[in-house]
């Protein structure tokens, strides 16, 4: 059933891979077989060697370690993350443990009905040190453990501030400083702002820093696609209104519609560009490219929301299927994987850090990195917002603004317009799911 | 000197016309054999110092050769059920009196002109429901079925010219119709055959639709499919890129140049599809 | 006199329409119903002529719409180029078989291939700019597959670039039968290159154009997609300058799981292709006539 997913898949792979460059790792899988007696078995289907290298080698290790039950893992492929479980759900055969991604990538199979509540699962602390987001709450419940964070900033080069003599160690924080850097920059010759929005998903990780700065919860989000709020009030369509703003004052670099979103990223640490967006994945690497001379930073605050400026994660994680046997078993694995030892493990099969707030982060060298996490997995932060938008508006809403706008053919006032009437088109066009995103609603709204 | 004089002009309208057809696979090999830096500050021309290690990155890091595989697999079986459902319908409606045998006809030609889009909602519906996405099997029959109208359109026309003495001495020496359509008509027929293998194969070769709606593993990826994934990923490094799309179009160009004549005529057929 | 048993011919055409029914009739009946439900994974409720209703209704749609009818355009300019390479070629200069081999290269190369190699020489800063630029052409600088108002436009000359190989394969094969004498004689009485070209070539070849339009036509409608799929970057951006009917569908059913719309749009298309069925089949009839006079 819904495939959809599996194409959004192709999305998210773009989106949040950026490591995993040509790994074909991916090959084929074998079902669970039949379980051996004596031990519990538990199946572990899960996804992530494609984003983020040396994740087999963590669950191998993992596996190997648990004395509890035995575990098989099998790696997806990244087409079918989602519908192969959905699949093997409806046919009652659905693994034990299954990966999930955020939002409404996971809720589809919650309101389906193939994944259990972990409240009453999971030991309370663990659950939530390990961050599964307010995207993974229903009705009261949490239906993911947070495995691997993906921080979600803004990256500029230091280099290129000192050339613009600006302080390289105090990027803008309000929008009046980013546009008096902005012109600093652009005197000296050097591009401000941008990336590469051809292939669209620089649109949409712009709504995710944009659009909550006016919002006090993610909640209000779902209600605008709802109807219960207005894309056309000015306050829902001002992020866009912004970003016309940057295209009309030329700050955003020339080839910006023509490059898609990795090229645009790579001109930051190159030092071709001065700011753009980026994903805390690809940090270490970036940091190398330019010699250090890469800092982080939040969207600079032009809203009045009660989520401005409050740094972005999302978070992958796994969850416990309906047709799991010992569900009690299959939680005491998840715990298992954010004991210490198990936390440190997978820092040094990845280099990249686990989804665990407890996780000691004195073996992080890089201090660049390890203030980023700080501040983005250990403060205060918010989820990413355009996973609760429903794919009909991702599509023909999300996308098409911000690159209409970047290329000049389209006002921010214009884009809030196309965003109402999407928005209404898809209640039009989905009942069904309406009735849903309502209730979703009363648990985005609570925190 | 005259005669020469006068074709000058044509001569430069077909080379400017033969440097436009030429250009993207120029532009293409030239960049393959560049270094990422070298490209980044020379577009245009061709390489100082040209290098391999694209191809080599390609070949080993891409699975473009599992990929040219899973093509070559489905274009095997897509071929070869289309080409024998077609001889054997062929023969019937060209050689047997039957009712309805205008009618069918009609209908398999008509097909031809059916966008494959439009069949592709309750197939893909009907394959999620009976677990044929990703699989060969699925594949290669929605595949022969695309080409069958086409393979039944040319071979009928054919079976049709085979000299009507042929058959009925045939006959008289007591052979059956599956013996006469194999000893005699198929070899007759090897023009027709071979258009029809060129044909089918580039179709099924170059076919992008089917091959990402219903091959969404990984592992069952065709080339044109795996093609559009790797020129995302790549997508920041452009002479990487063209080293794939060099190493993909190489079957293919190899194939045409040795074989022209039979491609040529193979694609003119094509194209009354 | 016949041996042949009344069963023997169904027996032969039996895998025949059993494929056919399976990969054309049975999903042709089927649009029609889902395109009648509020289809959510494998079926759904009736719900009458609604996603008919919801996709007449939507912009997006009508807008698919007119890029196909704007990739008509290139029709003409096809006929055009390759009329003029193909009469080129007939006139046998030296080495016109060389060129024969070069010219049909676009035509051998895979859709998606050359589609991702256009892409990259499209590019704002890739090597066609730098050719304007170098050319002082800054202005023809567009900004090629970036700009909502270029890109189709750029397909366009894809399109243009990749059929053409076509009609001038078809066109030559068609002058190749002509009667040679006529056209020799012309010569001797003095008659220059376009003369030859207008009134004894040309008025031979309106079987052959005409097949070549309605093949083409077909093609504009119901068989660009992956031309589309690759520069559009998989979602027929930017924006969706460059979605047409058959993306449209692809997107209702993959990435909005509607499969009932998707139907719906798929039985237009189906329609529109029935419409054109007729002068294809005429124009085939016509162009073989041709054919059969040489």
């Amino acid at each position: 059933m819904t495939d959809k997913k599996a194409w959004d898949l192709s999305r998210r792979e773009l989106m949040k891979m950026g490591l995993a460059l040509g790994a074909g790792s991916a090959l084929g899988g074998v079902l669970p077989g039949s379980a051996r007696a004596q031990q519990l078995t538990m199946d572990w289907w899960w996804w992530g060697e494609q984003e983020l290298p040396g994740l087999q080698k963590v669950v191998d290790g993992a596996v190997a370690a648990y004395k509890e039950a035995t575990i098989k893992p099998m790696l997806q492929d990244t087409a079918v993350v989602i519908s192969q479980f959905q699949t093997a759900a409806a046919a009652g055969n659905a693994p034990d443990i299954q990966y999930l991604w955020n939002g409404i990538y996971h809720m589809e199979s919650v309101w389906f009905g193939y994944l259990r509540g972990l409240k009453e699962l999971v030991k309370p602390e663990i659950l939530t040190a390990s961050t599964p987001t307010a995207l993974s709450n229903f009705g009261g419940d949490t239906y993911r453990v947070g495995w691997y964070p993906l921080p979600m900033m803004w990256i500029y080069n230091k280099k290129l501030f000192e050339q613009a003599k600006l302080d390289p160690n105090a990027p803008p924080k309000t929008w009046e400083e980013l546009l008096t850097a902005c012109e600093a920059l652009k005197t000296a010759g050097i591009e401000p702002l941008g990336g590469g929005i051809q292939d669209g998903y620089w649109s949409e990780w712009y709504i995710s820093h944009s659009l909550p700065q006016n919002l006090d919860t993610i909640g209000e989000a779902v209600e605008l696609f709802i109807g219960d709020k207005d894309f056309r009030d000015p306050k829902y369509h001002e992020h866009w209104t912004k970003l016309e703003e940057l295209k009309t004052k030329g700050y955003l670099n020339a080839d910006m519609s023509s490059l898609e979103l990795y090229p645009g990223i790579d001109l930051v640490p190159a030092g071709k560009l001065a700011m753009g967006q980026s994903i805390g994945t690809r940090l270490p690497a970036d940091l190398k490219t330019a010699n250090g001379e890469v800092g982080v930073m939040t969207m600079p605050v032009f809203g009045k929301g009660k989520l401005a400026g409050i740094p972005l994660l999302d978070v992958q994680g796994l969850g416990i299927s309906s047709n799991a046997e010992d569900p009690k078993a299959a939680a005491a694995f998840l715990e298992f994987l954010n004991a210490p030892e198990q936390l440190k493990a997978f820092w040094d099969a990845t280099g990249w850090i686990p989804s665990n707030t407890t996780f000691d982060t004195s073996v992080i060298t890089d201090a660049t990195v390890r203030s980023m996490w700080e501040t983005w997995g250990l403060g205060k932060n918010i989820s990413n917002v355009t996973n609760v938008m429903p794919g009909q508006f991702y599509e023909r809403a999300a996308i098409p603004t911000g690159q209409q706008i970047v290329q000049g053919s389209m006002t921010g006032e214009q884009a809030g317009e196309l965003a109402a009437a999407t928005a209404k088109e898809w209640r039009e066009f989905n009942p069904d799911l309406v009735e849903n995103y309502q209730k979703w609603v009363v648990d985005l709204s609570a925190g | 000197m005259n005669k020469v004089l006068s074709s000058l002009p044509k001569h430069a309208a077909l080379l400017f016309a033969s440097f436009l057809a030429l250009v993207p696979t120029i532009f293409m090999i030239s960049t393959a054999l560049k270094t990422e830096q070298e490209y980044a500050v020379d577009k245009l021309s061709f390489p100082r110092m040209p290098v391999l290690e694209n191809f080599r990155a390609v070949l080993v890091d891409s699975p473009f050769l599992w990929w040219m595989l899973n093509s070559l697999i489905l274009v095997a079986g897509a071929v070869v059920i289309s080409t024998i459902v077609a001889c054997l319908a062929a023969y019937a409606i060209a050689r047997m009196e039957f009712r309805g045998r205008d009618t069918l006809l009609a209908i398999s030609t008509s097909l031809m002109a059916v966008p494959p889009i439009v069949m592709i909602v309750p197939l893909f519906v009907l394959y999620s429901r009976i677990g044929l996405i990703s699989t060969y099997q699925g594949a290669i029959l929605i595949y022969a079925g695309l080409i069958t109208p086409f393979s039944v359109y040319l071979l009928t026309t054919f079976f049709r010219t085979v000299p009507n003495e042929l058959f009925e001495s045939a006959r008289m020496d007591g052979a059956n119709d599956f013996v006469i359509l194999l000893k005699i008509v198929l070899p007759l027929s090897a023009p027709a055959l071979v258009t029809l293998l060129v044909v089918n194969s580039l179709y099924v070769w170059n076919d992008l639709l089917i091959a990402i709606i219903f091959l969404q593993d990984d592992a069952k990826r065709t080339l044109m499919a795996g093609i559009s994934v790797f020129q995302g990923r790549y997508n920041n490094q452009v002479p990487l890129t063209m080293a794939g799309m060099v190493i993909a179009s190489a079957p293919m160009l190899i194939l045409y140049i040795s074989f022209q004549k039979y491609f040529i005529r193979g694609l003119m057929a094509g194209a009354v599809k | 006199m016949n041996r042949t048993s009344r069963l023997t011919p169904y027996l032969y055409v039996a895998p025949l329409v059993l494929l056919m029914a399976f990969v054309f009739g049975y999903p042709l009946v089927r649009i029609f119903e889902f395109s009648f439900k509020m289809v959510r994974g494998i079926d759904g409720p009736w719900i009458g002529l609604r996603n008919y209703q919801l996709v007449l209704g939507q912009d997006l749609f009508w807008e698919s719409v007119l890029h196909n009818l704007q990739l008509l355009l290139a029709i003409p300019v096809m006929v055009v180029v390759s009329l003029f390479v193909a009469i080129l070629l007939y006139e046998r200069v030296a080495g016109w078989k060389l060129y024969r081999i070069i010219v049909f290269v676009p035509f051998v190369l895979a859709i998606p291939i050359i589609a991702v190699v256009m892409k990259r020489m499209f590019q704002f800063s890739g090597p066609v700019n730098e050719v304007l630029r170098w050319l002082s052409l800054d202005f023809m600088a567009l900004d090629w597959i970036g700009s909502s108002e270029v890109a189709l436009w750029t397909v366009m000359i894809l399109i243009i670039w990749r059929e053409s190989a076509l009609g001038i394969i078809l066109f030559l094969a068609r002058m190749m039968s002509l009667d040679e004498s006529v056209i020799e004689a012309a010569k001797l009485e003095g008659a220059n290159w376009w003369q030859r070209a207008r009134y004894i070539i040309l008025p031979q070849m309106r079987g052959v154009i005409e097949f070549f339009v309605v093949v083409s036509t077909i093609t504009m409608l119901s068989a660009v997609f992956a031309y589309v799929y690759v520069i559009g970057g998989g979602r027929g951006g930017p924006g969706t300058a460059t979605v047409v009917v058959e993306f449209y569908i692809f997107n209702a059913l993959i990435r909005t799981s509607l499969p009932g719309i998707a139907s719906a749009a798929s039985v237009m298309l189906f329609l529109v292709s029935v419409l054109l069925i007729f002068p294809l089949f005429r124009a085939r009839r016509r162009a073989a006539l041709d054919e059969a006079t040489r």
